[in-house]
């Protein structure tokens, strides 16, 4: 019995080193190319909400990471960072980027999301994402029709939650940056 | 020989084909068919998996004790999954993020494990890969045709190419879970009063 106890280790023994030697150039082979799309998308994504900017720098501020962004004469001209919060069915990750000296946002991209397709995807839309273009900082509403002042947001129609769940992400990451760039300085 | 060959790559297609008659492996087939391009790259992996996996298992077949064969197996499965996940991740990571959670999931996906221990455990390997190549083929037929009922009548497309104009208004719920029930249970429909025919 003994004999055969130390076959059954010395089996799936044989078989996790042999998996895992091998798994391990398999990730030596392609981390590099991982990193290099999670980078590219990265860069995609802060250059759209900060517009206006021409390079990026990454800071770290009471515990979160920034990206800051500076115009060709070097000034700050915004300031993103990635924030997420629970949606309708998981985690929506979020960047955005804000003009903290005019306290307003830029605008929003979803990094990602697992919403319903179809309804609560199209926080990823365009429509869905103007309503966060040009934005004065503050408390939002979300409203089921036509907006009316600047501090509202309009639904998407039959996706409430996962237009609310935005909004609140929002709504926290301009704290969280207000908190680290000190309000308007 | 050759024969019997052919034989245990037709069973998966048709006879045994493991969506529509043997019903193993639902997990992905229901999950991942709201897209021709999610379902065929699904398809694709795992019936590279379940190609490799076979390979080795009936390899090896002899060296691994009886006692310990399902976790010698799922060791096996889970380095090729492990594989294909940092593969798609790396050179296809569009597809890689549709898809997300469910390529790890394939570990656990009944069909592969499920042939392991029908066939590659017990077969030679030329015969290991007759099986495979047809099952795989098999599943990744099923849900190309699946995901192409989902995505047309869910959002007037195929393969992200829109075939119905804007008067058409999707059928949302083909994209949503119950769409994958309701599609799956017409197709298995379709093939019994098909197989009924041919008897």
């Amino acid at each position: 019995m003994d004999t055969k106890i130390s076959k059954l280790v010395l089996t799936l023994t044989v078989i996790g080193i042999i998996s895992a030697v091998a798994l391990s150039f398999v990730y030596q082979w392609t981390n590099p190319h991982i990193q290099q799309h999670q980078a590219e998308a990265r860069q995609r994504a802060i250059r759209a909400v900060i517009p206006e900017a021409e390079e990026f720098e990454e800071v770290e501020k009471k515990g979160n990471t920034f990206y800051e962004g500076f115009d060709s004469g070097g000034n700050r001209v915004g300031v993103a960072m990635i924030a997420s919060g629970p949606g309708y069915q998981n985690v929506i990750e979020i960047m955005i980027g804000v003009n903290i000296n005019e306290e307003k946002i830029y605008g929003i991209k979803i990094l990602s999301h697992e919403e319903t397709p179809g309804l609560g995807a199209r926080i990823t839309g365009e429509e869905y994402k103007s309503n966060f273009v040009d934005k004065p900082f503050g408390d939002y509403t979300v409203v089921k029709r036509d907006t009316q002042t600047d501090l509202e947001v309009e639904a998407i129609a039959g996706a409430t939650i996962s237009s609310r769940s935005v909004t609140k992400i929002v709504e926290n990451a301009v704290k969280q940056i207000q908190d680290a760039y000190g309000g308007g300085a | 020989m050759l024969t019997r060959l052919f034989k245990d790559f037709k069973n998966g297609l048709w006879r045994e084909n493991p969506i529509i008659v043997l019903v193993i492996g639902m997990c992905p087939t229901l999950a991942v068919t709201n897209t021709v391009e999610n379902g065929l790259a699904m398809g694709i992996a795992t019936s590279f998996v379940l190609l490799s996996s076979e390979i080795v298992i009936s390899l090896f077949k002899n060296y691994i004790p009886n006692n310990v064969r399902i976790p010698s197996f799922i060791l096996i499965i889970a380095t090729f999954v492990t594989f294909t996940d940092y593969f798609l991740k790396a050179f296809f990571p569009d597809i890689a993020a549709s898809l997300s959670l469910f390529i790890p999931l394939i570990v656990v996906n009944c069909l592969i494990l499920g042939r392991q221990e029908a066939f590659a455990s017990k077969n030679p390997t030329h015969r290991a890969i007759a099986d495979a190549l047809g099952m795989g083929i098999g599943f990744t037929w099923v849900l190309v045709v699946l995901s192409a009922m989902r995505e047309f009548f869910g959002m007037g497309s195929i393969f992200g190419i829109e075939i119905l104009g804007s008067w058409y208004q999707p059928m949302v719920i083909m994209i949503l879970p119950a769409g994958a029930f309701i599609s799956l249970g017409i197709l298995v429909g379709i093939m019994n009063a098909i197989k009924r025919r041919g008897n």
